[in-house]
């Protein structure tokens, strides 16, 4: 079959002489694309620009991000798919691929259980012991350790590409944690969502019985007789490069997203920090690497795992999803001895070809690497960051020569691969389609005796035509993989699977000790963001009202104003400390700071900064539409400079857009999160933030007697900040005056805004966390908001108007708030030390900051 | 030759503990030539959990953990040894093991026997040495020659080092790394097994680091104070056909009865005598006091 020289085509074998998966350089088609092709060639290339940038829209709307290490751009970079999707034809698929997959990864367990147990292969010489002993990631601390599953090595992943004879070929392994599971699920859903187009008359095999198998793997892997196992999902953190797909995995599985310092190990069980107790943990999906596991037995200076964890391992109590220590496996030294190994353990021949490799431990193989070293790439054997891997062919003399003397002192630990021109396939860019190398990462779960094979999995595009390495790192393109049937597939388009194995936090005790943290944190930032806003942005209006220019002296009014935000923001010493005359000089670029720069203490940016930091941490818990919401926050503010001084009427815009959508964001957070969720926490932190602040606006504007005139201007102030004039106006109908001001905004107890309303939610609110341990009747946070809101209720408003002998403040107005602020700030302190149990930070018996590889 | 032996190490902390982790290579290992009598480990406050097992060199560790409010730990080994080294065999009786050369030994360690895949760990890198640099090499090629006995070249090494470097217990710590001790030439009995190793590995033989203690004698006619020991290490050579052979550098002697042996490992970090996570916030204080003599009874 040809087809028409279409424009999507054109120039396609420009420079190119790679195999191509769908072109013969004829213009021959692989009739197994055809229908794809047809499918692309239907849509047009307007309309495929037009998807494109859809699906570029859905992954940043739906936050699918990826980070890159020491990359100042690197956190939260946007995923890339490309429109094309990758496809490979069932025959060939189950023929050899999968079957090739399973044996592959049946082989790879075998050497996991003989590298910790009898050590057969390197007794019996099939496998030299540098191979395994050298490897950095064979820990001596795991050695003879049993496990209760059937299989050692649980979760798979191989990345393949197709070699020049047209079969696939593995290139790496991936066996600790191996990532890209939930970007594959996402790709999926986007090209299914964006180009519904592109499946005409194709039938894709559909994932849904994988994840079963998958989650089945999870619930299997338990220690003896647990039926109902406590799974969680270990992460490093939102800083790790795949912290979207952790958090992605935590809830589409539905099993808790945790950090290592959840969890603790006591009598000889893992348990995780909850609201309420210790809650006991059988089950650890991993995403953190081996040697960061264990701080008491493996890396000491590690904060990631959880000290001790490894003795419950041995004692079987818990189950660890790879196993620690698989990472011995990630080797490209047993490149060489596979078949071998294979032979010994199963009789059998490889069924996927390998990279030819030359181990540089032999003396044979070495003289050869050495001498033919240009032709080569080298790698050290447990390294496969690109830092470790030589492209010798673009080294100079001195680089080659440094080279091989590093691999004279120490042979062992390189090898020397060929270099393989792997296939490509068609990407779609600047409008045409063009061939890009491409490669497949693939998914294997233990399944009873054997393990069940992803029908598909995640394909990664080289960024150039001739781009020899194709990874995610600096952010390579993906694309969807297909395995298509000739058969119509069932349940199509299901990828959230029967909820009835779901095992979400069913209750508040059971919330994890850092969520609610995180939870609480988001709250209190959210809730300054928001007042702060409102206050600036009163102050600004009034600039504008009283057409403020820094030439002229600012009115009495708008100086105590400025006072107060220095005061209220915390943001010493501006207006209020030395050489506050410098700054009232130029008092636009004072807020223009308190607005924009985020490196300021106490700043609206840096406040955003902290609820963003919170956010992502929390992400797994949030919906796409608070995602939305909250990119649309961001994309505003990165729209500003902070080096910039912007007028006032641009700030106002600034703060105007911005206080809505927190108010969007707000109202997303209360429908979207169930209380036993954590929304609990969060609002405790919000309506603590909001009183603290109500607090904090009253004592700089009203607590002070000041003449009628200017009285009236503060009064507006804070109503106006508390976006309460109207309701002033409807309520009192009347003149400002400062009683019926402090009876709204402090003492009315069905305003939701005034401090008394604020006080009573927090108090019912904390009524309901768990009463810790050890605690007799209530918890001492609860007391003390008990202790706030009588303080509050027992106020009259006579005592609080009284001045003191020299009229210039309201004397027990200004204790009660100094003693409610007080109140407030022990409550906060409370609730960490009662539920966040960070008041201790693990440490190393002796500090040992050895040189670690 | 029966010795009792006690090993106190005591952590003070300033803001308390309220939780830990730790792991205890304390307890002297048992071969021909030591026999542990009797070994007890005293641990204040008892620990909540405590364990016993074998580690992958064969040593004896003790995990425990204690979960009570503490301000100090104190953990006290105490064994009774009987140490006599003439049971064991003596390099200097094998005429086949003083005389086998590197050349030699080289081509006994390609042998794919049980013994020889065992040993052949230690002449790989480990965490403390690693990235070996020439100049160690160039000091073991003064000693080490294709032709010369290795016994002897280890001999001298172990001299050299004697005379070489100084023992100077404030110019190292354990995370000094051994190319800076090389440059220094300063150290404790720690660095210079460390570099012997190095030296060791470096033109290809195994080499592994010895843990434990060394009797110390009072000068003539004072009486020997408590407390004065303290942990000791050395490095032990693989001598094909032979077996294994230590060499104490800090003291330029082939151990005899004086040397008790508590573990083996590639390096220090396999064989710390006590490490551990503790959950605290403030800062600790550690003693440590050792004390060898012949048993009375």
């Amino acid at each position: 079959m040809t087809i028409d020289l279409n424009t999507l085509f054109q120039n396609y074998f420009t420079n190119h002489k790679n195999y191509d998966e769908v072109l013969k350089s004829n213009m021959d088609i692989n009739p197994e694309w055809a229908n794809l092709l047809s499918n692309l060639i239907e849509i047009g290339p307007k309309e495929l620009v037009s998807r494109q940038t859809e699906i570029d829209w859905l992954m940043d709307e739906n936050g699918v991000t990826y980070n890159v290490y020491n990359d100042p751009k690197g956190l939260h970079r946007a995923w890339d798919l490309s429109i094309v999707p990758f496809l490979i034809h069932e025959k060939e698929w189950q023929q050899t691929i999968e079957k090739g997959l399973k044996q592959r990864a049946e082989l790879l367990n075998l050497i996991l259980k003989d590298i910790y147990g009898k050590r057969e292969l390197i007794k019996n010489g099939i496998v030299p012991h540098e191979v395994l002993f050298a490897h950095r990631g064979f820990l001596r601390q795991c050695d003879q350790i049993n496990y209760n599953t059937t299989k050692n090595l649980l979760v798979h992943a191989t990345d393949l590409a197709r070699g020049p004879d047209g079969r696939m070929w593995v290139v790496n392994d991936r066996t600790q944690a191996p990532s890209g599971l939930g970007y594959a699920l996402e790709n999926r859903f986007a090209i299914t969502k964006a180009a519904p187009g592109l499946f005409n008359g194709i039938h894709v095999k559909q994932s849904s019985d994988f994840f079963q198998d998958y989650n089945q793997m999870l619930i299997d892997a338990a220690p003896k007789g647990i039926d109902n196992p406590n799974i969680v999902i270990i992460t490093p953190g939102p800083h790790n490069e795949t912290y979207f797909e952790h958090a992605y995995m935590s809830s589409f599985l539905g099993y808790p997203l945790v950090k290592g310092n959840d969890l603790v190990v006591r009598n000889g069980r893992v348990w995780m920090k909850s609201l309420k107790e210790l809650k006991p943990i059988h089950v650890i999906l991993r995403r953190v690497d081996d040697i960061y596991m264990d701080p008491l037995e493996l890396r000491e200076d590690s904060y990631l795992g959880v000290a001790g964890i490894l003795d419950v391992i041995r004692q079987q109590n818990v189950t660890i999803v790879n196993p620690i220590g698989s990472g011995v496996l990630e080797n490209s030294g047993l490149i060489p001895f596979m078949n071998a190994i294979s032979k010994y353990f199963l009789n059998e021949e490889l069924i996927l070809p390998q990279i030819g490799s030359w181990w540089c431990g032999q003396e044979k193989e070495r003289n050869h690497v050495l001498k033919n070293i240009q032709k080569y790439v080298v790698k050290r054997i447990d390294r496969s960051n690109r830092e470790s891997i030589y492209f010798c062919e673009f080294l100079n003399e001195d680089e080659i020569n440094k080279l091989k003397d590093e691999i004279l002192a120490n042979p062992y630990r390189f090898v020397a691969q060929e270099k393989i021109k792997f296939s490509t396939a068609p990407d779609f860019i600047n409008g045409k389609l063009e061939p890009r190398k491409i490669m497949c990462r693939t998914f294997a779960v233990a399944k009873k005796d054997s393990y069940s094979i992803m029908p598909g999995g995640l394909v990664r595009v080289a960024a150039e035509r001739e781009n020899l390495r194709v990874s995610n790192q600096r952010g390579g393109v993906s694309k969807d993989f297909w395995i298509i049937s000739d058969e119509p597939q069932n349940h199509f388009n299901n990828y959230s699977w029967d909820s009835t194995f779901r095992n979400p936090v069913s209750d508040i005790n059971d919330l994890p000790s850092h969520t609610a943290e995180n939870l609480f944190w988001s709250g209190r930032y959210l809730g300054r963001a928001l007042i702060i806003s409102r206050l600036l942005r009163m102050c600004l209006n009034r600039m504008q009202s009283s057409q403020y220019h820094k030439s002229k002296a600012p009115s009495e009014s708008l100086h105590i104003i400025f006072e107060a935000i220095t005061s209220i923001t915390h943001t010493f010493p501006g207006f209020v400390g030395e050489g506050k005359e410098k700054i009232f000089e130029n008092a636009l670029k004072e807020l223009n700071s308190i607005i924009l720069d985020d490196t300021k203490m106490g700043s609206l940016a840096q406040t955003l900064g902290s609820f963003t930091n919170s956010y992502y941490t929390l992400r797994n818990l949030w919906s796409k539409d608070m995602w939305r919401v909250f990119d649309g926050i961001k994309k505003l503010w990165d729209k500003h400079d902070k080096t910039k001084e912007y007028s006032v009427s641009s700030l106002l815009k600034l703060l105007d857009s911005t206080v809505t959508r927190l108010i969007a964001f707000m109202g997303l957070i209360e429908e979207s999160i169930l209380v036993d969720q954590g929304l609990l926490l969060y609002f405790i932190g919000m309506q603590t933030e909001q009183a603290s602040l109500t607090i904090a606006k009253s004592r700089a504007l009203i607590v002070a007697n000041y003449d009628d005139d200017l009285e009236y201007e503060m009064l507006e102030a804070l109503l106006s900040s508390h976006e309460s004039l109207n309701i002033y106006r409807y309520s009192y109908r009347s003149y400002l005056s400062v009683e019926n001001v402090i009876k709204l905004v402090l003492l009315n107890d069905k305003y939701s805004r005034s401090l008394t309303y604020q006080l009573n939610r927090i108090l019912k609110d904390i009524g309901k966390l768990p009463i810790p341990k050890g605690a007799e009747n209530n918890s001492e946070c609860f007391n003390l908001i008990n202790k706030a809101t009588e303080l509050i209720s027992n106020a009259k408003i006579e005592d609080l108007l009284e001045l003191d002998e020299s009229e210039a403040i309201r004397i027990h107005l200004d204790a009660m708030l100094e003693e409610l602020s007080d109140l407030l700030h022990k409550i906060s302190l409370s609730i960490s030390d009662t539920y966040f149990n960070h008041s201790y930070q693990q440490s190393q018996l002796v500090n040992q900051n050895f040189p670690l590889q | 030759m029966v010795f009792q032996l006690s090993h106190t190490t005591s952590y003070k902390y300033g803001n308390g503990v309220t939780f830990c982790h730790n792991i205890a290579t304390l307890k002297p290992r048992d071969f021909l030539g030591q026999t542990i009598l009797s070994y007890e480990l005293e641990i204040s406050p008892k620990p909540t959990e405590i364990s016993e097992r074998v580690d992958f060199f064969g040593n004896t560790i003790t995990r425990f953990s204690i979960q009570q409010y503490h301000k100090e730990l104190k953990v006290i080994a105490k064994s009774k040894v009987l140490r006599d080294y003439t049971l064991a065999p003596d390099i200097h009786k094998s005429a086949i093991g003083m005389a086998i050369t590197l050349e030699e030994a080289k081509k006994e360690l390609k042998a794919i026997t049980p013994e020889i895949l065992e040993v052949k760990q230690f002449v790989l890198e480990s965490i403390l040495i690693a990235k070996i640099s020439k100049n160690i090499r160039d000091y073991a090629l003064v000693s080490f020659k294709p032709d010369r006995s290795i016994f002897e070249a280890a001999s001298e090494l172990m001299h050299r080092i004697f005379t070489d470097f100084e023992f100077n217990p404030n110019a190292t710590n354990v995370a000094t790394p051994i190319c800076e001790v090389m440059e220094k030439k300063k150290g404790v009995c720690q660095d210079f097994a460390q570099i012997a190793i190095a030296c060791i590995r470096s033109i290809g033989l195994p080499a592994r680091y010895v843990s434990g203690y060394i009797e110390t004698l009072p000068p003539p006619g004072k009486e020997k104070l408590i407390g004065t020991d303290a942990s000791h290490a050395w490095f032990s050579l693989y001598i094909p056909k032979f077996g294994w052979v230590d060499f104490d550098p800090t003291n330029d002697q082939i151990p005899k009865n004086q040397h008790i042996i508590v573990a083996y490992g590639r390096d220090y970090y396999d064989v710390p005598p006590l490490k551990g996570v503790i959950y605290s916030s403030g800062e600790n204080k550690m003693k440590v006091a050792v004390d060898i003599r012949p048993a009375v009874d």
